[in-house]
C-alpha cells in the first residue's frame, strides 16, 4: 500500500466509523506502543497509518493496516490523535474474535469505542502536541535475512543475559547471520546459517544497537511472523513483518550504537 | 541558544568566586541570550519553570541515573551510577565521566534534521517530561531525558544532569539575577526587585527590562491568580518594637499555614507559602471567601486546622489537609480550616504593596466589609501592659503569640525584616536572681560557672535551673568578679551566693519539674546578660514564671 502520509497541514478527521477485530485492533496498538504513549493516526480511504519516533530520536515505527482488514470501515480522511496506553487498556478488555466499534463524535472530539455492551468514551489529544513525525530515511542496507519471529527472541533474550548492547551482523562469506553481546565478564554468540533462516542475502553487516530498544520492538513481532531484516555496517536495523494476515504491516527501524570498544 | 554556549557560561560562573565578577558573567549570558533570555534567566538558576507557575519538574534521581546509564558507554546500570555519585558527591561531575552519546539517532540517517541541542530545546523537552503523565509515562520521561543526555557533550551533560535534579550549585542565587539583568540592561536595580516582587518572574523582568527599560519595569504590576512570595517576620520583643515605633500593629499570631488568597471576582483561588495551588484541598476557605469578599482582591493570611467546637488544632494538621487531595469532604469534617485573612495587596484594581500597613488593614475592611469570619485580629497599641494583655487573650484562645508589625511599612514580598515580628512566649526572657554558682574545671578552675538562678517566691527564692552557655571566657572573668563578693559559703566546688545579681536568661521551654523546689525548670537556658539595671526585687517572680508555662499550653 501507499504511503499516504503527508508532510504537515493534514486536517484533523471528521467522519471515522470502525469495526475492527479485537486481536487486530490490539495488535496495531502494540507494536506501536513499545516506542511511544501517544501518536498520531492518519485516516484515508485505503486504511490508517501511524508513523512515530521514539522521543530520543532513536527508534521508529511505521505501521499500515488497511481497511481490508477492518469488518466495516469509513472516514472522510484525516488526523486523530490518541493515548495509546489508555487505548490499549481498553482494547483489552475485549476477549480474543471480539468485535471493537471505533466511532468518532465530531462535535466533541471523542472516541466512542464499543465492546458487547461496554462503551468507553475516550478523550483525543491535540495532534499538533504530538511529536512530530519522522521522516522516513532512503537506506540501501547490503545484507537481508528473513528470520522466524521466536529466532529474534531468542536472540535478544541470550543477549539480555550479559549484556546492555547487542550486535547484528551478517557474514557474507560464510553466508550466516550472527548475534553478540558482550558482558563484563561473559559474552554470548549465536549463529544462524541459511538452513535456520528463511531467507539470506548475503552482505557484509556489522552493527552494535541497545538491547533496550530492540526488547522492546520485540515484545511486539509474533513469534510466529517472518521478520524481513535489513542489516548494514554501522547502519541502522530495520525490520518489516505483516499481521492481520498481511493486511497489516509493521517496520521497525532502530539507529545503532557507535562501535567504540 | 546552544546549550553548549550556556554550558560553557554556567563553567565559568561556577569556576568565579568574586560576587561582583559574578554578577557580570551572569549579565553577558542575559545579554547574549536574545530570545531565550525569559529561559536563560531560569536555567543559570537551575530552574526550568517560572517560580509562580505551579508545574514542578519532580525528576528522581533513579530517573536521571536511569537515562543517564542508558546514554553511558557499554553496560554501565544504575547502580554502577549511584556508586559513582556517592563517591564523588555530586551528579554533574559523574555526568561528564560517563562518556555519554554512544547511541546515535535516526537524524544521522535522514530521519530529521541533526543539529546541536539548544536551551529552547532543553527547556521544551523537560517540560514534556513535566506534563507527562498517566500509564508508561515513566518511560517516556526516562527515554526523553536518555534521549537530551545522548546529545549531550560532557561539559552539557554536567549542567544537564544538574538542572534535572535541580542541583545547580554555581553559586547563582535570586540577587545574583536581578543584579545580572539590572546591569545587563541598564536597568536600575530597585526597579528590577520592586517588578521581580510583584510578577515573581524572572525570564519576564528580564525581557521586559530588555525590551521597554526602567518604566516598563515600573508598569509591572500584581496579577490576580499568580502568588507572590510571602512577607515574613522575624522574632522580636514588646519593648524593643515599641522603642522602634511608639505605636505597634498587634495581631495574634496563628499557628497554621500561610496562605495568599487570589479572587479575580470570579474564582477564587489559594495559594500556599511555597506557591503551590492548594484551593482544592480548602474548600471552605474558598466558599468563605466567596461569601465574604467583595473582589477582586488579593489577601494573606493564615489559614488553621479547627476541631469541632472551632479551637485550633496544631499545625500539622492544617499540613494533612494541604496534602490531601482526595476524599476532602470527608477530610472537612474531622478537620475543619478557618482563614484570618491579615493583610490586603490588592483590592479594587489597585496594588497595595507600597501602601502602609494601616492603609492595607483600611482596604482590608473595605474588601471584607463586616465579614468577620475571616478576618484576622488587628489593634494599634503604644504600652506594654496592653499588649501584654493582647497576648495572653491570645494565647488563652489557643494561638500562638502575637505578631508586632510597623503601622507604616509597606509590603515586601519575600522580605524578613523588622518590620514583623513575631512574638511567641519562648522569645520572652526571664530576669531571674543568681543564688548559687560552682567553680570551673581545669582552665576555668579560677572562674565561677554555672550559675544557679532562682525566681522570687513570697517569702525568698525558689531555683528554676542552671545557666552554663552562652557565656565566653572574659564574661566569666567579669561575671567571678561581680559575684565572688556575695559568696556565703562554699562546699567542694560548689558555692552559695546571696541573692544580689539579676541575670537576663533565655530558654527554649519551662518545664514541670521534681528537680527544683520550684516545681519548674528551664529547658536550655542560656545567659543572655548581667541586668544591671534592676535589683534583686525586681527580678521576675515565680508566678511568672507558672504563668509562662501554663501559656506553653
Amino acid at each position: 500500500m501507499a504511503s499516504f502520509l503527508m508532510d504537515g497541514g493534514v486536517a484533523v478527521a471528521k467522519m471515522f466509523n470502525a469495526i475492527v477485530s479485537a486481536d487486530t485492533l490490539q495488535a496495531t496498538l502494540d507494536s506501536v506502543s513499545v516506542l511511544v504513549d501517544e501518536c498520531k493516526i492518519h485516516l484515508n480511504d485505503e486504511g490508517l497509518e501511524i508513523r512515530a519516533v521514539d522521543p530520543a530520536n532513536v527508534g521508529m515505527v511505521d505501521l499500515t493496516l488497511e481497511a481490508a482488514a477492518f469488518e466495516s470501515y469509513e472516514t472522510d480522511g484525516g488526523l486523530i490523535g490518541v493515548n495509546l496506553s489508555r487505548l490499549e487498556d481498553i482494547a483489552g478488555m475485549a476477549d480474543a474474535g471480539q468485535l471493537v466499534h471505533l466511532e468518532l463524535d465530531e462535535e466533541t472530539r471523542k472516541l466512542h469505542i464499543a465492546i458487547d455492551g461496554l462503551e468507553y468514551t475516550l478523550a483525543l489529544i491535540d495532534p499538533d502536541s504530538i511529536r512530530q513525525e519522522p521522516d522516513l530515511p532512503d537506506l540501501d542496507l547490503a545484507a537481508h535475512v528473513v528470520i522466524e519471529g521466536k529466532d529474534i527472541d531468542r536472540s535478544v533474550t541470550a543477549a539480555d543475559m550479559v549484556s546492555d548492547h547487542i550486535a547484528l551482523g551478517v557474514d557474507a562469506t560464510d553466508e550466516l547471520f550472527y548475534v553478540d553481546a558482550e558482558g563484563d565478564t561473559d559474552d554470548v554468540h549465536l549463529e544462524l546459517d541459511r538452513e535456520d533462516l528463511i531467507d539470506l542475502t548475503p552482505g557484509d553487516a556489522h552493527s552494535l544497537f541497545s538491547l533496550d530498544y530492540l526488547q522492546n520492538m520485540n515484545k511486539a513481532i509474533p513469534k510466529d511472523a517472518e521478520v524481513r531484516m535489513e542489516l548494514g555496517d554501522e547502519f541502522p536495523v530495520k525490520m518489516h513483518f505483516d499481521f492481520a494476515e498481511g493486511q497489516g504491516s509493521v517496520t521497525y527501524m532502530l539507529a545503532p550504537r557507535i562501535q567504540s570498544e | 541558544m546552544e546549550f553548549a554556549e550556556f554550558a560553557a557560561t554556567a563553567a565559568e560562573i561556577e569556576g568565579e568566586s568574586a560576587d561582583i565578577a559574578t554578577i557580570e558573567l551572569v549579565a553577558g549570558l542575559l545579554a547574549d541570550a536574545g530570545d531565550d533570555l525569559p529561559i536563560c534567566t531560569r536555567l543559570v538558576q537551575g530552574r526550568v519553570f517560572p517560580a509562580y507557575e505551579a508545574t514542578k519538574l519532580d525528576i528522581g534521581p533513579k530517573l536521571c541515573y536511569e537515562a543517564l546509564a542508558r546514554a553511558a558507554g557499554r553496560n554501565v546500570a544504575v547502580d554502577d551510577i549511584e556508586a559513582r555519585v556517592a563517591d564523588v558527591g555530586e551528579i554533574g561531575a559523574v555526568a561528564t565521566e560517563l562518556d555519554l552519546g554512544g547511541q546515535q539517532g535516526l537524524a544521522a540517517f535522514g530521519a530529521g534534521s541533526q543539529s546541536p541541542l539548544t536551551v529552547a530545546e532543553v527547556a521544551d523537552e523537560l517540560a514534556a517530561i513535566a506534563s507527562a503523565s498517566g500509564s508508561g509515562s515513566r518511560g517516556t520521561k526516562v527515554e526523553t531525558l536518555f534521549g537530551l543526555f545522548n546529545r549531550a557533550s560532557d561539559a552539557e551533560a554536567r549542567y544537564l544532569a544538574r538542572i534535572v535534579l535541580s542541583e545547580m550549585r554555581i553559586g547563582v542565587g535570586e540577587g545574583t539575577v536581578r543584579d545580572a539583568i539590572a546591569a545587563a540592561f541598564d536597568a536600575p536595580v530597585d526597579a528590577v526587585e520592586r517588578a521581580l516582587q510583584v510578577t515573581n518572574d524572572y525570564g519576564n523582568v528580564a525581557r521586559v527590562a530588555r525590551d521597554e527599560g526602567a518604566d516598563g519595569l515600573a508598569d509591572l504590576e500584581l496579577t490576580i491568580g499568580r502568588p507572590v512570595k510571602a512577607m515574613l517576620a522575624q522574632a522580636g520583643t514588646v519593648t524593643e518594637a515599641l522603642e522602634d515605633w511608639e505605636t505597634a500593629a498587634v495581631e495574634w499570631k496563628y499557628d497554621g499555614a500561610r496562605v495568599q488568597v487570589h479572587d479575580d471576582g470570579e474564582t477564587v483561588r489559594l495559594f500556599s507559602r511555597n506557591m503551590e495551588d492548594v484551593t482544592e484541598p480548602l474548600p471552605e476557605v474558598v466558599s468563605a471567601v466567596e461569601d465574604a469578599v467583595d473582589g477582586p482582591a488579593i489577601l494573606d493570611g493564615e489559614v488553621v486546622a479547627v476541631d469541632g467546637d472551632g479551637d485550633p488544632l496544631p499545625f500539622q494538621e492544617v499540613l494533612r489537609r494541604f496534602r490531601r487531595k482526595h476524599d476532602v469532604a470527608r477530610a472537612s469534617e474531622t478537620v475543619g480550616v478557618r482563614l484570618h485573612a491579615f493583610d490586603c495587596l490588592h483590592a479594587d484594581g489597585r496594588d497595595l504593596l507600597d501602601a502602609p500597613l494601616v492603609d492595607r488593614q483600611d482596604a482590608l475592611d473595605a474588601v471584607l466589609g463586616d465579614a468577620d469570619a475571616v478576618r484576622s485580629t488587628f489593634w494599634l497599641a503604644d504600652d506594654t501592659e496592653r499588649i501584654e494583655d493582647i497576648a495572653d487573650e491570645a494565647l488563652a484562645a489557643g494561638h500562638e503569640g502575637i505578631m508586632l508589625k510597623d503601622p507604616d511599612s509597606t509590603y515586601s514580598p519575600g522580605k524578613r525584616g523588622k518590620h514583623w515580628r513575631k512574638r511567641k512566649p519562648d522569645v520572652e526572657t526571664l530576669d531571674l536572681v543568681v543564688t548559687g554558682a560552682q567553680w570551673g574545671e581545669g582552665r576555668r578552675a579560677t572562674y565561677l560557672g554555672t550559675f544557679e538562678l532562682s525566681a522570687r517566691t513570697d517569702d525568698g527564692y525558689a531555683p528554676v535551673g542552671n545557666v552554663a552557655t552562652g557565656i565566653t571566657d572574659e564574661q566569666l572573668a567579669t561575671l567571678t568578679e561581680l559575684l565572688e563578693p556575695h559568696v556565703t559559703r562554699e562546699t567542694g566546688q560548689r558555692v552559695e551566693i546571696e541573692p544580689a545579681v539579676v541575670f537576663e536568661v533565655g530558654y527554649e521551654e519551662i518545664q514541670t519539674s521534681s528537680t527544683y523546689d520550684s516545681g519548674y525548670a528551664l529547658r536550655f537556658p542560656r545567659f543572655v546578660e548581667v541586668r544591671s539595671d534592676k535589683a534583686v526585687a525586681d527580678g521576675d517572680t515565680l508566678e511568672r514564671v507558672e504563668r509562662l508555662a501554663a501559656r506553653q499550653g
